[in-house]
Protein backbone atom coordinates (compact mmCIF):
# COMPACT_ATOMS: atom_id res chain seq x y z
CA UNK A 1 0.00 0.00 0.00
CA UNK A 2 1.42 3.34 -1.05
CA UNK A 3 0.89 6.60 0.73
CA UNK A 4 -1.17 9.47 -0.62
CA UNK A 5 1.08 11.78 -2.59
CA UNK A 6 0.15 15.39 -3.16
CA UNK A 7 1.66 18.86 -3.16
CA UNK A 8 0.98 21.06 -0.18
CA UNK A 9 1.87 24.70 -0.61
CA UNK A 10 4.36 23.76 -3.31
CA UNK A 11 6.02 20.92 -1.37
CA UNK A 12 5.80 17.24 -2.32
CA UNK A 13 4.04 15.50 0.51
CA UNK A 14 3.16 11.89 1.30
CA UNK A 15 0.40 11.01 3.76
CA UNK A 16 0.58 7.51 5.18
CA UNK A 17 -2.72 7.62 7.12
CA UNK A 18 -6.20 6.55 6.11
CA UNK A 19 -7.62 7.61 2.74
CA UNK A 20 -10.91 8.19 4.56
CA UNK A 21 -9.41 10.84 6.86
CA UNK A 22 -10.77 14.33 6.48
CA UNK A 23 -8.49 16.77 4.66
CA UNK A 24 -9.42 19.50 7.16
CA UNK A 25 -8.23 17.44 10.14
CA UNK A 26 -5.08 16.26 8.39
CA UNK A 27 -4.10 19.79 7.34
CA UNK A 28 -4.50 21.11 10.87
CA UNK A 29 -3.23 18.18 12.94
CA UNK A 30 -0.64 16.50 10.73
CA UNK A 31 0.78 19.48 8.83
CA UNK A 32 0.06 22.28 11.31
CA UNK A 33 -1.87 24.40 8.78
CA UNK A 34 -3.83 26.29 11.38
CA UNK A 35 -5.17 28.90 8.96
CA UNK A 36 -7.66 26.23 7.91
CA UNK A 37 -10.52 26.62 10.38
CA UNK A 38 -13.12 24.09 11.42
CA UNK A 39 -16.51 25.81 11.56
CA UNK A 40 -19.19 23.27 10.74
CA UNK A 41 -17.87 20.07 9.10
CA UNK A 42 -20.86 20.22 6.78
CA UNK A 43 -19.65 22.40 3.92
CA UNK A 44 -21.91 25.19 5.10
CA UNK A 45 -19.53 27.84 6.38
CA UNK A 46 -16.43 28.03 4.17
CA UNK A 47 -14.01 28.54 7.07
CA UNK A 48 -12.03 25.45 6.00
CA UNK A 49 -11.87 26.34 2.31
CA UNK A 50 -8.60 25.64 0.50
CA UNK A 51 -7.59 25.72 -3.15
CA UNK A 52 -7.20 22.33 -4.81
CA UNK A 53 -5.60 22.78 -8.22
CA UNK A 54 -6.65 26.42 -7.94
CA UNK A 55 -10.31 25.57 -7.28
CA UNK A 56 -12.04 26.59 -4.04
CA UNK A 57 -13.06 23.49 -2.04
CA UNK A 58 -14.26 23.03 1.55
CA UNK A 59 -11.60 20.80 3.10
CA UNK A 60 -14.11 19.36 5.60
CA UNK A 61 -15.86 17.65 2.70
CA UNK A 62 -12.77 16.01 1.24
CA UNK A 63 -11.34 12.60 2.09
CA UNK A 64 -7.57 12.28 1.78
CA UNK A 65 -7.77 9.70 -1.01
CA UNK A 66 -9.35 12.30 -3.25
CA UNK A 67 -6.34 14.63 -3.07
CA UNK A 68 -3.87 11.99 -4.25
CA UNK A 69 -1.88 13.57 -7.12
CA UNK A 70 -3.42 17.00 -6.57
CA UNK A 71 -2.07 20.35 -5.40
CA UNK A 72 -3.33 22.07 -2.27
CA UNK A 73 -2.85 25.70 -1.36
CA UNK A 74 -3.66 27.15 2.06
CA UNK A 75 -3.05 30.68 3.34
CA UNK A 76 0.29 29.43 4.76
CA UNK A 77 1.47 29.04 1.16
CA UNK A 78 -0.50 31.87 -0.35
CA UNK A 79 0.74 34.49 2.10
CA UNK A 80 4.14 34.68 0.38
CA UNK A 81 2.58 36.14 -2.76
CA UNK A 82 2.04 39.71 -3.96
CA UNK A 83 -1.63 38.87 -4.47
CA UNK A 84 -1.97 38.04 -0.80
CA UNK A 85 -0.27 41.35 0.05
CA UNK A 86 -2.84 43.23 -2.01
CA UNK A 87 -5.74 41.43 -0.35
CA UNK A 88 -4.23 41.76 3.10
CA UNK A 89 -3.73 45.52 2.68
CA UNK A 90 -7.27 46.00 1.36
CA UNK A 91 -8.78 43.98 4.22
CA UNK A 92 -6.77 46.04 6.75
CA UNK A 93 -7.55 49.39 5.13
CA UNK A 94 -11.29 48.72 5.24
CA UNK A 95 -11.36 47.01 8.65
CA UNK A 96 -12.76 43.94 6.99
CA UNK A 97 -11.36 41.68 9.69
CA UNK A 98 -12.97 41.48 13.08
CA UNK A 99 -12.64 38.13 14.89
CA UNK A 100 -10.76 36.76 11.89
CA UNK A 101 -12.08 33.20 11.96
CA UNK A 102 -13.64 33.33 8.49
CA UNK A 103 -10.84 35.35 6.88
CA UNK A 104 -8.55 32.57 5.55
CA UNK A 105 -11.55 31.13 3.71
CA UNK A 106 -12.56 34.59 2.51
CA UNK A 107 -9.06 35.28 1.21
CA UNK A 108 -8.91 32.03 -0.75
CA UNK A 109 -12.45 32.55 -2.08
CA UNK A 110 -11.30 36.00 -3.26
CA UNK A 111 -8.21 34.50 -4.89
CA UNK A 112 -10.36 31.84 -6.61
CA UNK A 113 -12.56 34.60 -8.01
CA UNK A 114 -9.85 37.08 -9.01
CA UNK A 115 -7.70 34.43 -10.69
CA UNK A 116 -10.59 33.82 -13.09
CA UNK A 117 -12.08 37.28 -13.18
CA UNK A 118 -9.64 40.09 -12.34
CA UNK A 119 -12.28 42.82 -12.52
CA UNK A 120 -15.42 41.45 -10.90
CA UNK A 121 -18.62 43.37 -10.30
CA UNK A 122 -19.88 43.70 -6.75
CA UNK A 123 -22.50 41.03 -7.45
CA UNK A 124 -19.83 38.65 -8.72
CA UNK A 125 -17.85 39.21 -5.52
CA UNK A 126 -20.94 38.51 -3.42
CA UNK A 127 -21.63 35.30 -5.33
CA UNK A 128 -18.00 34.19 -5.03
CA UNK A 129 -18.10 34.72 -1.25
CA UNK A 130 -21.62 33.33 -0.80
CA UNK A 131 -20.37 30.08 0.73
CA UNK A 132 -18.25 31.86 3.32
CA UNK A 133 -20.12 32.85 6.43
CA UNK A 134 -18.99 35.77 8.61
CA UNK A 135 -20.73 36.49 11.90
CA UNK A 136 -18.97 39.78 12.66
CA UNK A 137 -18.77 42.14 9.76
CA UNK A 138 -22.08 42.03 7.96
CA UNK A 139 -20.08 41.31 4.79
CA UNK A 140 -20.02 44.80 3.26
CA UNK A 141 -16.51 45.59 4.44
CA UNK A 142 -15.25 42.27 3.09
CA UNK A 143 -16.94 42.76 -0.27
CA UNK A 144 -15.52 46.28 -0.51
CA UNK A 145 -12.06 45.00 0.44
CA UNK A 146 -12.11 42.46 -2.39
CA UNK A 147 -13.27 45.15 -4.82
CA UNK A 148 -10.45 47.41 -3.60
CA UNK A 149 -7.85 44.68 -3.86
CA UNK A 150 -8.91 44.08 -7.47
CA UNK A 151 -8.51 47.79 -8.18
CA UNK A 152 -5.32 48.47 -6.24
CA UNK A 153 -3.77 45.17 -7.26
CA UNK A 154 -4.57 45.67 -10.93
CA UNK A 155 -2.21 43.54 -13.01
CA UNK A 156 -1.55 41.00 -10.26
CA UNK A 157 -4.40 38.76 -11.37
CA UNK B 1 -3.76 3.57 -0.18
CA UNK B 2 -5.15 2.66 3.27
CA UNK B 3 -8.97 2.45 3.44
CA UNK B 4 -9.42 3.44 -0.16
CA UNK B 5 -9.16 2.48 -3.80
CA UNK B 6 -8.28 4.95 -6.47
CA UNK B 7 -8.78 3.48 -9.93
CA UNK B 8 -7.97 5.50 -13.03
CA UNK B 9 -10.38 3.75 -15.41
CA UNK B 10 -14.07 2.94 -15.17
CA UNK B 11 -13.34 -0.72 -15.92
CA UNK B 12 -11.02 -0.90 -12.94
CA UNK B 13 -13.58 0.90 -10.74
CA UNK B 14 -16.34 -1.51 -11.73
CA UNK B 15 -14.13 -4.49 -10.91
CA UNK B 16 -13.39 -3.08 -7.45
CA UNK B 17 -17.10 -2.40 -6.91
CA UNK B 18 -17.83 -5.99 -7.86
CA UNK B 19 -15.54 -7.52 -5.27
CA UNK B 20 -15.62 -5.05 -2.34
CA UNK B 21 -18.09 -2.98 -0.30
CA UNK B 22 -16.15 0.22 -0.90
CA UNK B 23 -18.39 3.29 -0.98
CA UNK B 24 -18.35 5.23 -4.27
CA UNK B 25 -16.89 8.70 -3.69
CA UNK B 26 -17.07 11.40 -6.35
CA UNK B 27 -17.25 14.92 -4.87
CA UNK B 28 -17.47 14.05 -1.18
CA UNK B 29 -19.81 16.92 -0.32
CA UNK B 30 -22.60 14.71 1.01
CA UNK B 31 -20.55 11.68 1.93
CA UNK B 32 -18.15 13.52 4.23
CA UNK B 33 -21.04 15.14 6.08
CA UNK B 34 -22.40 11.67 6.85
CA UNK B 35 -19.04 10.88 8.40
CA UNK B 36 -19.43 7.10 8.07
CA UNK B 37 -17.24 5.37 10.67
CA UNK B 38 -14.46 3.11 9.30
CA UNK B 39 -15.42 4.01 5.75
CA UNK B 40 -13.54 2.53 2.81
CA UNK B 41 -13.97 4.67 -0.27
CA UNK B 42 -13.84 3.94 -3.96
CA UNK B 43 -12.52 7.26 -5.29
CA UNK B 44 -14.02 8.10 -8.67
CA UNK B 45 -12.87 11.72 -8.83
CA UNK B 46 -9.89 11.12 -11.13
CA UNK B 47 -11.49 8.84 -13.71
CA UNK B 48 -11.50 10.79 -16.99
CA UNK B 49 -14.31 8.70 -18.52
CA UNK B 50 -16.64 9.87 -15.76
CA UNK B 51 -15.77 13.54 -16.21
CA UNK B 52 -16.94 14.09 -19.79
CA UNK B 53 -19.92 15.97 -21.17
CA UNK B 54 -20.70 14.71 -24.68
CA UNK B 55 -23.57 14.30 -27.10
CA UNK B 56 -24.87 11.87 -29.68
CA UNK B 57 -27.92 12.20 -31.95
CA UNK B 58 -30.39 11.64 -29.16
CA UNK B 59 -28.82 12.51 -25.83
CA UNK B 60 -26.57 14.86 -23.88
CA UNK B 61 -24.35 12.62 -21.74
CA UNK B 62 -23.12 13.96 -18.42
CA UNK B 63 -20.51 11.79 -16.67
CA UNK B 64 -21.19 10.80 -13.08
CA UNK B 65 -18.13 12.68 -11.79
CA UNK B 66 -18.82 15.92 -13.68
CA UNK B 67 -19.02 18.76 -11.17
CA UNK B 68 -21.77 21.37 -11.20
CA UNK B 69 -19.21 24.11 -11.91
CA UNK B 70 -17.96 22.15 -14.92
CA UNK B 71 -21.50 21.70 -16.23
CA UNK B 72 -22.35 25.38 -15.75
CA UNK B 73 -19.50 26.28 -18.10
CA UNK B 74 -20.48 23.78 -20.81
CA UNK B 75 -22.65 24.77 -23.77
CA UNK B 76 -24.12 21.27 -24.11
CA UNK B 77 -25.88 21.43 -20.74
CA UNK B 78 -29.46 22.67 -21.18
CA UNK B 79 -30.70 25.89 -19.51
CA UNK B 80 -33.17 24.16 -17.17
CA UNK B 81 -30.38 22.00 -15.74
CA UNK B 82 -28.07 25.01 -15.50
CA UNK B 83 -30.64 27.06 -13.65
CA UNK B 84 -31.24 24.27 -11.15
CA UNK B 85 -27.58 23.55 -10.43
CA UNK B 86 -26.57 27.22 -10.36
CA UNK B 87 -28.55 27.53 -7.13
CA UNK B 88 -27.04 24.54 -5.38
CA UNK B 89 -25.27 25.64 -2.19
CA UNK B 90 -22.31 27.94 -3.02
CA UNK B 91 -19.22 27.93 -5.29
CA UNK B 92 -17.02 25.63 -3.17
CA UNK B 93 -19.75 22.98 -3.08
CA UNK B 94 -20.57 23.36 -6.78
CA UNK B 95 -16.84 22.95 -7.48
CA UNK B 96 -16.91 19.51 -5.86
CA UNK B 97 -20.48 18.17 -6.03
CA UNK B 98 -21.30 15.87 -8.93
CA UNK B 99 -24.27 14.62 -10.93
CA UNK B 100 -23.61 11.01 -9.96
CA UNK B 101 -23.46 11.89 -6.29
CA UNK B 102 -26.58 14.04 -6.38
CA UNK B 103 -28.51 11.14 -7.90
CA UNK B 104 -26.92 8.23 -6.05
CA UNK B 105 -27.24 9.93 -2.67
CA UNK B 106 -31.02 9.42 -2.99
CA UNK B 107 -31.93 12.72 -1.36
CA UNK B 108 -35.46 13.90 -2.12
CA UNK B 109 -34.07 17.44 -2.40
CA UNK B 110 -31.46 16.95 -5.13
CA UNK B 111 -31.76 19.91 -7.49
CA UNK B 112 -30.07 18.25 -10.49
CA UNK B 113 -32.34 15.23 -10.08
CA UNK B 114 -35.40 17.47 -10.18
CA UNK B 115 -34.27 18.98 -13.48
CA UNK B 116 -33.49 15.48 -14.75
CA UNK B 117 -37.01 14.29 -13.93
CA UNK B 118 -38.52 17.21 -15.82
CA UNK B 119 -36.38 16.37 -18.86
CA UNK B 120 -37.06 12.59 -18.94
CA UNK B 121 -33.47 11.87 -17.91
CA UNK B 122 -32.05 8.37 -17.82
CA UNK B 123 -29.13 6.91 -15.92
CA UNK B 124 -26.56 4.44 -17.22
CA UNK B 125 -25.38 1.96 -14.61
CA UNK B 126 -22.40 -0.30 -15.15
CA UNK B 127 -21.20 -3.47 -13.45
CA UNK B 128 -18.86 -6.34 -14.29
CA UNK B 129 -21.80 -8.27 -15.66
CA UNK B 130 -23.03 -5.55 -18.01
CA UNK B 131 -24.95 -2.31 -17.95
CA UNK B 132 -28.45 -0.93 -17.57
CA UNK B 133 -29.91 2.25 -18.99
CA UNK B 134 -33.06 3.19 -17.08
CA UNK B 135 -35.25 6.29 -16.57
CA UNK B 136 -34.82 8.34 -13.39
CA UNK B 137 -38.37 7.25 -12.42
CA UNK B 138 -37.21 3.65 -12.19
CA UNK B 139 -33.95 4.50 -10.46
CA UNK B 140 -35.33 6.65 -7.62
CA UNK B 141 -37.42 4.50 -5.30
CA UNK B 142 -37.95 6.79 -2.34
CA UNK B 143 -35.99 9.06 -0.02
CA UNK B 144 -32.70 7.30 0.75
CA UNK B 145 -33.38 4.38 -1.58
CA UNK B 146 -32.47 3.78 -5.22
CA UNK B 147 -32.57 0.52 -7.09
CA UNK B 148 -28.85 0.49 -7.86
CA UNK B 149 -27.35 -3.00 -7.58
CA UNK B 150 -24.59 -3.77 -5.06
CA UNK B 151 -22.15 -4.28 -7.90
CA UNK B 152 -23.22 -1.27 -9.98
CA UNK B 153 -21.77 2.21 -10.43
CA UNK B 154 -23.46 5.23 -11.94
CA UNK B 155 -21.58 5.97 -15.17
CA UNK B 156 -23.53 8.89 -16.56
CA UNK B 157 -26.87 10.60 -16.85
CA UNK B 158 -28.53 11.07 -20.22
CA UNK B 159 -30.75 13.99 -21.15
CA UNK B 160 -32.90 13.62 -24.28
CA UNK B 161 -32.01 16.48 -26.61
CA UNK B 162 -35.57 16.80 -27.79
CA UNK B 163 -36.65 17.65 -24.22
CA UNK B 164 -33.62 19.86 -23.57
CA UNK B 165 -34.74 22.12 -26.43
CA UNK B 166 -38.23 22.77 -24.97
CA UNK B 167 -39.24 25.90 -23.08
CA UNK B 168 -39.17 25.24 -19.34
CA UNK B 169 -40.20 26.47 -15.93
CA UNK B 170 -38.06 26.33 -12.81
CA UNK B 171 -38.51 27.82 -9.33
CA UNK B 172 -36.67 27.01 -6.15
CA UNK B 173 -37.85 28.07 -2.72
CA UNK B 174 -35.11 27.87 -0.07
CA UNK B 175 -34.46 29.57 3.22
CA UNK B 176 -31.96 32.08 1.79
CA UNK B 177 -30.29 32.92 -1.49
CA UNK B 178 -27.10 30.90 -1.03
CA UNK B 179 -26.41 27.66 0.84
CA UNK B 180 -30.11 26.86 0.75
CA UNK B 181 -31.59 23.40 0.49
CA UNK B 182 -34.78 23.39 -1.58
CA UNK B 183 -37.83 23.40 0.67
CA UNK B 184 -39.97 23.30 -2.39
CA UNK B 185 -38.88 23.46 -6.00
CA UNK B 186 -40.75 22.96 -9.23
CA UNK B 187 -39.53 22.08 -12.70
CA UNK B 188 -41.31 21.40 -15.94
CA UNK B 189 -40.72 21.46 -19.69
CA UNK B 190 -43.47 21.92 -22.22
CA UNK B 191 -44.40 22.40 -25.82
CA UNK B 192 -47.29 24.59 -26.91
CA UNK B 193 -48.30 24.81 -30.56
CA UNK B 194 -51.12 27.06 -31.81
CA UNK B 195 -52.25 27.59 -28.23
CA UNK B 196 -52.55 23.85 -27.56
CA UNK B 197 -50.35 21.89 -25.14
CA UNK B 198 -48.47 19.20 -27.07
CA UNK B 199 -46.20 17.94 -24.32
CA UNK B 200 -45.72 18.84 -20.67
CA UNK B 201 -43.79 17.57 -17.67
CA UNK B 202 -44.27 18.53 -14.04
CA UNK B 203 -42.12 17.52 -11.11
CA UNK B 204 -41.44 18.85 -7.63
CA UNK B 205 -39.18 18.82 -4.64
CA UNK B 206 -41.44 18.94 -1.62
CA UNK B 207 -43.50 15.79 -1.67
CA UNK B 208 -40.67 13.88 0.01
CA UNK B 209 -39.85 11.74 -3.01
CA UNK B 210 -39.21 12.24 -6.70
CA UNK B 211 -41.83 11.24 -9.21
CA UNK B 212 -43.51 12.38 -12.40
CA UNK B 213 -47.21 13.17 -12.28
CA UNK B 214 -48.02 11.49 -15.56
CA UNK B 215 -51.78 11.25 -15.06
CA UNK B 216 -52.02 14.97 -14.44
CA UNK B 217 -49.69 15.66 -17.36
CA UNK B 218 -51.89 13.47 -19.57
CA UNK B 219 -54.99 15.47 -18.67
CA UNK B 220 -53.20 18.65 -19.80
CA UNK B 221 -51.99 17.37 -23.16
CA UNK B 222 -54.25 18.39 -26.02
CA UNK B 223 -55.86 21.16 -23.95
CA UNK B 224 -55.87 24.79 -24.93
CA UNK B 225 -53.59 26.95 -22.80
CA UNK B 226 -56.46 29.44 -22.27
CA UNK B 227 -58.72 26.71 -20.92
CA UNK B 228 -55.99 25.40 -18.61
CA UNK B 229 -55.31 28.88 -17.27
CA UNK B 230 -59.00 29.55 -16.69
CA UNK B 231 -59.29 26.33 -14.69
CA UNK B 232 -55.92 26.49 -12.96
CA UNK B 233 -57.44 25.98 -9.50
CA UNK B 234 -59.07 22.76 -10.52
CA UNK B 235 -55.94 21.42 -12.21
CA UNK B 236 -53.88 22.37 -9.19
CA UNK B 237 -56.27 20.50 -6.94
CA UNK B 238 -55.94 17.37 -9.07
CA UNK B 239 -52.18 17.76 -8.99
CA UNK B 240 -52.07 18.04 -5.20
CA UNK B 241 -54.40 15.04 -4.83
CA UNK B 242 -51.74 12.86 -6.40
CA UNK B 243 -49.25 13.70 -3.69
CA UNK B 244 -48.69 11.89 -0.43
CA UNK B 245 -46.43 14.48 1.25
CA UNK B 246 -44.05 12.33 3.23
CA UNK B 247 -43.21 13.84 6.61
CA UNK B 248 -40.14 16.05 6.61
CA UNK B 249 -38.53 19.05 8.21
CA UNK B 250 -40.86 21.48 6.45
CA UNK B 251 -44.56 21.25 7.39
CA UNK B 252 -46.95 19.51 5.03
CA UNK B 253 -49.33 22.48 5.05
CA UNK B 254 -46.60 24.83 3.89
CA UNK B 255 -45.43 22.49 1.17
CA UNK B 256 -49.00 21.98 -0.11
CA UNK B 257 -49.62 25.70 -0.41
CA UNK B 258 -46.30 26.39 -2.12
CA UNK B 259 -46.60 23.46 -4.55
CA UNK B 260 -50.13 24.62 -5.44
CA UNK B 261 -48.94 28.16 -6.06
CA UNK B 262 -45.99 27.03 -8.15
CA UNK B 263 -48.14 24.69 -10.22
CA UNK B 264 -50.54 27.54 -10.98
CA UNK B 265 -47.61 29.82 -11.76
CA UNK B 266 -46.32 27.14 -14.13
CA UNK B 267 -49.65 26.94 -15.94
CA UNK B 268 -49.74 30.75 -16.15
CA UNK B 269 -46.27 30.76 -17.72
CA UNK B 270 -47.13 28.43 -20.61
CA UNK B 271 -46.88 30.10 -23.98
Amino acid sequence: MNGIRFRLNGKDTCYEGSAADRLLDVLRDEYDMKSVKCGCKEGECGACAVLIDGVLINSCCVAMGAVDSHEILTVEGYRETARFEALSKAFADLSAVQCGFCIPGMILAAEALLSKNAHPTEQEVRTALSGNICRCTGYNAIVNAVMNAAKEGDGLW
Amino acid sequence: MVNGYKPTTLQEAVEIKGRTDAIPYAGGTDLMVKNIPDAVYLFLNDIDELKQITQDDEYIHIGAAVTFTQALADDLVPPLMKEAISRIAAPAIRNAGTFGGNLGNASDKADSVLAGFALDARVRLVSVSGERNIPFDDFCVRRGVTNIGDDELIAEILLPKEKCALPYYYKKIGGRSALAISRVAFAGAYEVRDGVIQAISATVIGEGKFTRYREVEATLIGKKVDEVRANADEYAERFIEKMTFIRGRVSTEYRKVVVTNLFKDYLASLE
